[in-house]
C-alpha cells in the first residue's frame, strides 16, 4: 500500500492543474453554442445531486435566521461567492424504518420514491429513486438517460451495495455508480467505443429471449434488466452518433491523471467537471455524485485538511468531543467548498442568455442529518440553480415541522417536466420560489 | 425479508455444554505420499557457494513457483545440494531445468555415481528444458548429495563473468516407484447425534412463561424488544408466527433470556421451552418450509475471468485480480495430499497497482460486486445489471478476443479461429455449426438446439460476407458468446408451479462447479450432464471427489475465504503511523504496510487443510502455521525485524512462508491471526466490539443486528481513557447504562474482550501500556466461563457443533448464492451431523453441502403463500 505523502499545499496543487479537466476546456465551451438542435427552444433544465454521507455537525450548519439574504453559518461560509444562487432548505425529513441498518438506508433510500410503509424484499423503503424518475422523462432527449457518479477511493469492500449508490432503477436494481473519471469519460465522449457495440446487440437480445420462456417470476425482473439496458445501450449508440461531429468539435482531453493519484479535492472536482460536461453538451439532463460512500470506516486522507487519515464515520460518534468534532466542522467545510467551487463553475458556463446554473437544479444533501444519532430529520439541503427561472434563490427556507423531503423531489421533478402528483411519502409540492 | 434467526442455535440439543474436545489435529483425510508429490523446487533446496535464488516470473510461466536455483561455475567445479529420503524404495528421479545463451554442459552426480553425462544447457531464448529423466535408482533412507559438475559448454553458447557458465534448476522430481500402502484412516464410530424427544404440551409450558417471560413480553403493556410472547396462545398462533418462534427458541436455548439479573428458570423449565419452541420450528419445516428460492445471477468478476479463461483455454488471467491474494504458481496440488512446507509468496493485493507478466493488454475488468451484508459477493439478488455494466461486458468480450496476444494465448486459435481449407465459403456453414456446438455447449451450459445454433452460424456468416476474414469473424462471435445472458447468468428453468424439484444435469453440474471452481463445467462434468450419469449419485460423488482434488479448487480458497473472513478489510486498515511504526516500511519513496504479509497467513493455513483435508476445527486453534521470518519475528520479539528503521524495516517482496510448529496457544487459528485482530481495530486502540462482532459473525455466523441510532462516545485513543485510570473494557462497560444495551452486548463483547490481550496491530501484550492489567476472562452465553484467549478457545472446541454449523452455514450460502434461512435448517442439521462424525472434516463438509437438498433442488418463485407440498430433505 503507497501511503499518500503528506499533502502539497493547495497552490502546489493547483499549479499541477493536470488532474482535473482543465478550467480552459469549460472556458472554450462558453464561446460554442449549444446542441444544434435544441437552439431555437430554451435551454433544458438539469438536475444534479451532490451527496455527503454521515451528515453533518449541526449546530455549525443551521443559520440563525431565516429568509432572503440569511446569514450563512460557519459550515455554509464557502457559499459566500455564489449566496445569490444557493436556497437554503431545512426541516425536511426522511421517516426511518426500523429493520435495516441506518447508514444504508440513509444513503440508498435518500432520493426513494417508496413510501415508508412500501418495504422492498430486502426490507428498504426502496423504490426507483427520484434522479431515476427525471431520467425517465428528460432521457427521452439526451443520449444517456443519467449519470451515476461516487468519489469513492476506498480499495477494499467493506460494505454491501447500499453504501456507494443512491442511485436506483428499482428496489434490487441499482444504478451502479461509476468510481473512475476516465472510464465516465469514455463513455460521455468516445463515440467510436459505442459504436462498435452494435453489431452483437440482436444476437444476445434473441438469447434473452430464449432464456425468458424457462424462468420463474424474479429471475424474469433480473433478465428484464438485461433486457433494458440492451435497449438503453441501443438508443445511446443512435444518439451519440447523431451528436459525433459536435462532440468531435470540442476536441475534449480526458483527465490527465487516474483518479488513485488524485487528491480528494481534485477527485470530486474532476468528477463535477464531467458532469458539467454532459450537462453543457446536454448529453444527459440528470446526475447524480457520492462525494463519499456512506459509512465505510475505513481511514481517509484528506489532503491538506488533516495530517493523519480520518475516520469521517467514526468522528461523528465521538463529535461530543470538542478537538473531533472541530474536524468534523472542517470536513464538513471541505465538502461545502467542493460544491461552491462546482456551483460557481456552473455559473461561468454562459447558455443562451443566462448560464447553465440558471437551467440548472444543484443540490447538495445527505440522508442523516445528525451522524452521531443517525436521526433522518432536518436534513441537510442545498439547491443551487434556478431550475430555467422558477426558483428564487439567495434563501433560507425552514419548512414546518415534520415536512417529507420528498415535497422537494416533487418540486423538483415537475420542475424538470415529470408529470407527476404524489412520490413517495410526500403532502404536497414545496414552494420554491 | 431476513428472518432473524441464526440456525446455529437453533438444534434442540446444543447449548453451551462443554465437552472433551474431540482430536482434530490428526484429522487427514489425504496422506502424503513420498516427498511433496515428489517435487523437490531447486529454489528450496540447500544452497552453497554461488547458488542463490532467481525469480522467473518476468521470463515467462513456465517455472514452478515462478523462481529456480541458480549457480555459476567455472569448468570442472561443480554445484553442490542434498534432499533427504524417509523411506528407502526403489526412486524414479527426473530434473526440470532452464535452458539460456549462457549455460554450460553438465553432468549429473548422485552420491558420487554419475547419473547422465552432457547435458547442454544452452538455448538462445531462456526457456524451460523438457524433462530430463535421470533414471530409476534405489535410495536408502537419509540424506543424499546431488552434484551438478559443469564439464563445458556449447560452442554458441557465451560465457558469464569473461570464464564462467550458468546452471539454473527448477525442481526435481523424486517418486517412490512402490509406496508402502498407507492404513485407512481409523474412524471411531460416531455417537449420532440425537434430540431427546421430550414431548411438551403447550398447558405444561405456560406457567413457565408466565413466570419468566411475560412479565417483560406480553403484559401490561409490556412488548420489550417488540416481542409479544403472548401472541403465542394456540397451536396455530405457534405456526403463523413462526419467526417469533425461532427468536424465542433462540434466546432460551442460548440463555440469552430471561436477562441474567431476572429471576432464571430450572435446567428442567427450560428445556421445556427449547423443545416447545423447537418443536413447532420443526412442524412448520415439514408443513409448508419451502427453500428459498435462488436468484438468478450473473457472474461476479472473479468468476467472469475464470469462465472465460476456461472456455477460450487461455494460458493465463484475462486481468489483474486483486482477488487473488496468494500469488504463487503449482504449489497447491490437492492431489498429493500433503500442502508443501514452504512456499514462496508475494501479495499483491495491498499495493496500489497490480504488476501482472500474463494478462491481456487493453483487457479491464468491470468494477468488483460487492459483498453482501452477511454473505457474499455472489447473491442473485444484489447482482444487477445496468447499462453501464452491459457496456463493460460487450467491450470486454471484444477487447479479450482482440488484445494483441490473444491467438498466442489461447488453445483455441486453430481448432476454432482459423479459418477452415475449404475455399468456397458457401460451404462453411456446416464446418462453422460442427465448431460452434461443442463451444456453445460449454459457454452456455446447456444443450444447444438447432435454433440457437443457426442463429450464430449465420451472424458468423453475415459477418464473414462483411470483413471476409473468417477468424475476425469468429472472433465477434466469440465477443457475442461473452456477452450473452446464457453465458453472464447462471440460470434454472423453472417448470410449472410446483414447489421444488430436483435440478437438471446441466444445472448441477453447472451450479457445482461453480459452487467448488468459481467457473464452467469442465468437458468430464459436461459429458455427464449430457448423458445423464450425474444422476447416479455414485457418478456425482465421484465428480464431487475429483473436483476437490483439481489444483483449481483454489478457487474456495482465493473466492470463499477471503470472503468469510472478510481479509479485503486489511486493505485500508491504518494502524496510527506514530503510534504504531514497525507497521511500515518505507521503500524507494513507498510506505508499505506489514498486513501485505500477515494477510497471506489465515489463507495458508486454509489451504493446507484443503489440501491435507483436516478438520476445519484449525481454523479455530491450529498447532502449526504458515509464516515467512519476518512474520515469525512479529509475533516473537519484543521489537520485530531487528530492530530497523523505517527505511526497508521489511521486505514487500516475494517471501519465503514457512510450515512452523508453534509452541503458545496464544497463536493458531483465524481469530488470532494479526490480520484479523489488525483490521478489526481502530488506528489508536483495539476495538473489542468490532472484534466481537468479527467473532460472532465469522466463527458463529451469528451477526450481531445493526447497532442503535443513539451510541455513546468513547475516546478514539486509548491513551486518553488510560490516562484517567481506566481500561478501554471498563470505559465500554461503563457505557452499556441501559438493559437493551447489556443484552445485546452480553453476546459481542465477551468475543472482543478475550482478545485485548492482542494490541491494534494483533501482537501479545501482558498490560496496557500504562501497565493497567488486562482483563481477558468472560462468560458465553451465561455459561460457560473462560480466563483468558486459550480458555476461549477451549469454550469453541469443547463445542465444536457452534464453528462447524456456523462455517456450514457460510459455506451453503456461498454455494447456493443466497442467504441461507429457515427452511434450510434440516439440510444443515444432516450436514453438521455428519461432518461432526468425521471431526470436521474438510471434505465432509464440502461433499455433504454438494449433496444436501437445498443444493440439489431449485424452487419456483411464485408468491410463497400458494400451495403447500411437503418436501423430504
Amino acid at each position: 500500500m503507497i501511503l499518500k505523502r503528506p499533502s502539497l499545499s493547495r497552490r502546489a496543487v493547483l499549479r499541477g492543474a493536470g488532474a482535473t479537466l482543465a478550467l480552459p476546456l469549460l472556458e472554450i465551451m462558453e464561446t460554442r453554442s449549444l446542441a444544434k438542435g435544441t437552439s431555437t427552444a430554451r435551454p433544458p433544465v438539469r438536475a444534479g445531486f451532490f451527496y455527503i454521507p454521515n451528515g453533518v455537525v449541526q449546530r455549525a450548519w443551521h443559520p440563525v435566521d431565516e429568509g432572503e439574504n440569511f446569514t450563512l453559518s460557519p459550515s455554509l461560509q464557502p457559499l459566500a461567492p455564489v449566496r445569490e444562487h444557493i436556497s437554503l432548505f431545512t426541516k425536511l425529513d426522511r421517516v426511518k424504518v426500523a429493520g435495516t441498518d441506518g447508514h444504508a438506508q440513509a444513503g440508498a433510500c435518500w432520493l426513494s420514491s417508496a413510501a415508508p410503509d412500501q418495504l422492498s424484499p430486502a426490507g428498504y423503503p426502496l423504490k426507483k429513486t427520484i434522479d431515476q424518475i427525471m431520467a425517465e422523462e428528460a432521457g427521452k432527449h439526451t443520449a444517456f438517460r443519467s449519470l451515476e457518479l461516487s468519489c469513492n477511493p476506498y480499495e477494499d469492500n467493506r460494505e454491501s451495495v447500499y453504501f456507494d449508490n443512491i442511485s436506483w432503477y428499482g428496489h434490487g436494481h441499482v444504478a451502479r455508480s461509476l468510481r473512475d473519471p476516465q472510464a465516465v469519460f469514455n463513455r460521455l465522449f468516445a463515440v467510436k467505443e459505442h459504436q462498435e457495440h452494435g453489431s452483437v446487440l440482436d444476437l444476445v437480445m434473441d438469447d434473452a429471449k430464449s432464456l425468458d420462456r424457462g424462468l420463474g417470476a424474479i429471475d424474469r425482473g433480473k433478465l428484464e434488466e438485461y433486457m433494458e439496458s440492451i435497449r438503453t445501450v441501443e438508443r445511446q449508440i443512435e444518439r451519440v452518433t447523431k451528436r459525433q461531429s459536435e462532440i468531435d468539435e470540442l476536441r475534449i482531453a480526458p483527465p490527465s491523471k487516474p483518479w488513485q493519484a488524485m487528491t480528494r479535492d481534485e477527485f470530486i472536482q474532476v468528477m463535477g467537471d464531467l458532469m458539467i460536461l454532459a450537462f453543457r453538451t446536454d448529453l444527459t439532463r440528470v446526475c447524480s455524485i457520492m462525494s463519499s460512500p456512506e459509512r465505510w470506516g475505513s481511514p481517509l486522507t484528506v489532503q491538506g485538511l488533516f495530517d493523519k487519515p480520518v475516520d469521517h464515520h467514526g468522528m461523528t460518534h465521538g463529535q461530543g468531543h470538542d478537538h473531533v468534532r472541530t474536524k468534523l466542522e472542517a470536513l464538513d467545510h471541505f465538502h461545502v467548498q467542493q460544491f461552491s467551487t462546482l456551483v460557481a463553475k456552473m455559473a461561468e458556463v454562459k447558455e443562451g442568455e443566462g448560464t447553465l446554473l440558471d437551467n440548472s437544479m444543484f443540490l447538495l444533501g445527505s440522508g442523516i442529518s445528525d451522524g452521531s444519532l443517525h436521526v433522518y430529520t432536518d436534513l441537510p439541503t442545498i439547491v443551487a440553480g434556478h431550475g430555467g427561472g422558477v426558483i428564487a434563490a439567495n434563501r433560507h427556507i425552514k419548512s414546518a415541522q415534520g415536512t417529507p423531503i420528498a415535497n422537494l423531489w416533487l418540486s423538483m421533478a415537475q420542475i424538470m417536466g415529470v408529470k407527476v402528483s404524489r412520490i413517495g411519502d410526500c403532502t404536497g409540492a414545496l414552494r420554491m420560489s | 425479508m431476513r428472518i432473524p434467526i441464526s440456525l446455529a442455535f437453533l438444534l434442540g440439543t446444543i447449548g453451551p455444554v462443554l465437552c472433551a474436545p474431540f482430536d482434530y489435529h490428526s484429522v487427514r483425510g489425504r496422506e502424503a505420499k513420498g516427498p511433496v508429490d515428489g517435487i523437490l523446487e531447486g529454489e528450496l533446496l540447500p544452497k552453497h557457494g554461488t547458488a542463490r535464488t532467481q525469480g522467473m516470473r518476468n521470463f515467462g510461466e513456465g517455472w514452478r513457483g515462478d523462481a529456480h536455483l541458480l549457480w555459476d561455475g567455472e569448468p570442472g567445479q561443480e554445484m553442490i545440494t542434498e534432499f533427504r529420503i524417509e523411506e528407502a524404495g526403489i526412486y524414479e528421479m527426473s530434473a526440470q531445468m532452464t535452458l539460456a545463451p549462457d549455460y554450460g554442459i553438465f553432468s549429473v552426480i548422485l552420491d558420487g555415481k554419475v547419473l547422465r553425462r552432457g547435458i547442454d544447457l544452452f538455448n538462445p531464448k531462456v526457456s524451460v528444458a523438457p524433462v530430463i529423466q535421470l533414471g530409476k535408482l534405489p535410495l536408502t533412507r537419509g540424506e543424499h548429495k546431488l552434484a551438478f559438475k559443469l564439464t563445458g559448454a556449447n560452442p554458441n553458447a557465451s560465457t558469464f563473468q569473461k570464464s564462467r557458465y550458468l546452471l539454473g534448476l527448477d525442481f526435481l522430481k523424486v517418486i517412490n516407484l512402490a509406496p508402502p500402502e498407507q492404513p485407512v484412516a481409523e474412524t471411531t464410530k460416531p455417537k449420532e447425534v440425537t434430540a431427546p424427544k421430550l414431548t411438551v404440551t403447550l398447558e405444561e409450558v405456560q406457567p413457565i412463561l408466565a413466570t419468566y417471560c411475560y412479565g417483560c413480553h406480553g403484559e401490561k403493556g409490556k412488548v420489550k424488544g417488540k416481542t409479544n410472547l403472548k401472541e403465542l396462545a394456540s397451536p396455530q398462533d405457534f405456526l403463523s408466527r413462526i419467526e417469533l418462534v425461532g427468536k424465542a427458541a433462540e434466546a432460551t436455548t442460548f440463555q440469552e433470556m430471561p436477562p441474567a439479573d431476572a429471576k432464571q428458570p430450572t435446567e428442567e423449565e427450560r428445556r421445556k421451552l427449547a423443545t416447545l419452541f423447537n418443536g413447532y420450528l420443526e412442524q412448520h419445516l415439514q408443513d409448508s418450509g419451502r427453500l428459498k428460492p435462488v436468484v438468478m445471477r450473473r457472474l461476479n468478476r472473479y468468476e467472469y475471468n475464470n469462465a472465460a479463461k476456461d472456455l477460450l483455454e487461455l494460458k493465463g488471467d484475462l486481468y489483474p485480480l486483486p482477488e487473488k491474494v496468494i500469488r504463487s504458481r503449482g504449489y497447491f496440488n490437492p492431489a498429493s495430499g500433503r500442502f508443501p512446507d514452504t512456499i514462496q509468496v508475494s501479495n499483491r493485493a495491498l499495493g496500489k497497482n497490480q504488476i501482472e507478466q500474463h494478462i491481456l493488454t487493453g483487457v479491464s475488468p468491470f468494477a468488483i460486486d460487492l459483498q453482501a451484508e452477511h454473505g457474499f459477493n455472489n447473491q442473485g439478488d444484489q447482482l444487477s445489471v445496468s447499462p453501464i455494466l452491459l457496456e463493460s461486458f460487450l467491450k470486454l468480450g471484444r477487447s479479450i478476443v482482440n488484445a494483441r496476444e490473444f491467438d498466442g494465448y489461447s488453445a483455441l486459435t486453430d481448432s476454432l479461429f482459423r479459418a477452415p481449407d475449404e475455399k468456397d465459403h458457401t460451404l462453411w456453414p456446416p464446418i462453422i455449426e460442427e465448431r460452434l456446438r461443442p463451444f456453445l455447449e460449454r459457454a452456455f451450459r446447456s444443450a444447444i438446439n438447432d435454433a440457437t445454433l443457426k442463429r450464430y452460424v449465420s451472424f458468423v456468416m453475415r459477418e464473414v460476407s462483411r470483413h471476409g476474414n473468417y477468424s475476425q469473424a469468429m472472433k465477434s462471435v466469440t465477443a457475442a458468446v461473452l456477452a450473452s445472458p446464457r453465458f453472464l447468468y447462471l440460470t434454472e428453468t423453472k417448470k410449472d408451479a410446483s414447489a421444488e424439484e430436483p435440478l437438471t444435469s446441466y444445472e448441477l453440474a453447472t451450479r457445482l462447479s461453480f459452487f467448488l471452481w468459481s467457473t464452467l463445467p469442465d468437458e468430464e462434468l459436461i459429458a455427464s450432464a449430457r448423458n445423464g450419469d450425474l444422476s447416479q449419485p455414485d457418478v456425482y460423488a465421484a465428480h464431487v471427489k475429483r473436483m476437490l482434488e483439481s489444483p483449481k479448487s483454489k478457487a474456495l480458497a482465493e473466492n470463499f475465504a477471503r470472503q468469510w473472513l472478510r481479509l479485503d478489510q486489511l486493505i485500508t486498515a491504518v494502524p496510527d503511523f506514530d503510534r504504531f511504526q514497525i507497521y511500515y516500511s518505507r521503500i524507494g519513496c513507498e510506505q508499505w504496510k506489514f498486513g501485505l504479509q500477515t494477510m497471506a497467513e489465515p489463507l495458508l493455513l486454509f489451504e493446507s487443510i484443503m489440501v491435507e483435508d483436516r478438520s476445519i476445527m484449525l481454523l479455530v486453534d491450529s498447532n502449526y502455521s504458515y509464516r515467512s521470518d519476518e512474520m515469525a519475528s512479529w509475533y516473537k520479539d519484543a521489537i520485530p525485524f531487528r530492530n530497523k528503521g523505517n527505511r526497508n524495516r521489511f521486505n514487500t517482496g516475494s517471501q519465503r512462508f514457512s510450515r512452523r510448529s508453534l509452541e503458545s496457544r496464544r497463536e493458531g487459528g483465524v481469530i488470532t491471526s494479526a490480520a484479523a485482530l489488525t483490521m478489526t481495530s481502530e488506528p489508536l486502540r483495539t476495538s473489542p466490539i468490532r472484534r466481537g462482532a468479527w467473532v460472532a459473525t465469522v466463527i458463529l455466523n451469528k451477526p450481531p443486528p445493526p447497532p442503535p441510532d443513539v451510541i455513546p462516545e468513547i475516546e478514539q485513543d486509548d491513551a486518553a481513557i488510560e490516562a484517567k485510570g481506566q481500561t478501554l473494557r471498563q470505559r465500554l462497560v461503563a457505557h452499556q447504562e441501559n438493559e437493551s444495551c447489556v443484552s445485546c452486548h452480553q453476546k459481542i463483547d465477551p468475543l472482543g474482550f478475550a482478545l485485548e490481550n492482542y494490541d491494534a496491530i494483533g501482537r501479545w501484550r501482558d498490560t496496557y501500556r500504562s501497565g493497567l492489567p488486562i482483563d481477558a476472562s468472560g462468560t458465553l452465553y451465561g455459561k460457560a466461563q473462560f480466563q483468558d484467549v486459550i480458555g476461549l478457545k477451549d469454550v469453541l472446541l469443547g463445542n465444536p457443533e457452534w464453528f462447524i454449523r456456523g462455517f456450514s452455514e457460510h459455506l451453503l450460502a456461498y454455494a447456493l448464492g443466497r442467504e441461507i434461512d429457515i427452511s434450510d435448517k434440516p439440510a444443515l442439521d444432516k450436514i453438521v451431523r455428519k461432518a461432526m462424525a468425521k471431526k470436521g472434516q474438510f471434505s465432509t463438509i464440502v461433499s455433504e453441502i454438494a449433496t444436501s437438498y437445498p443444493f440439489m433442488h431449485k424452487t419456483n418463485q411464485l408468491a410463497p403463500s400458494s400451495g403447500k407440498t411437503p418436501k423430504k430433505p
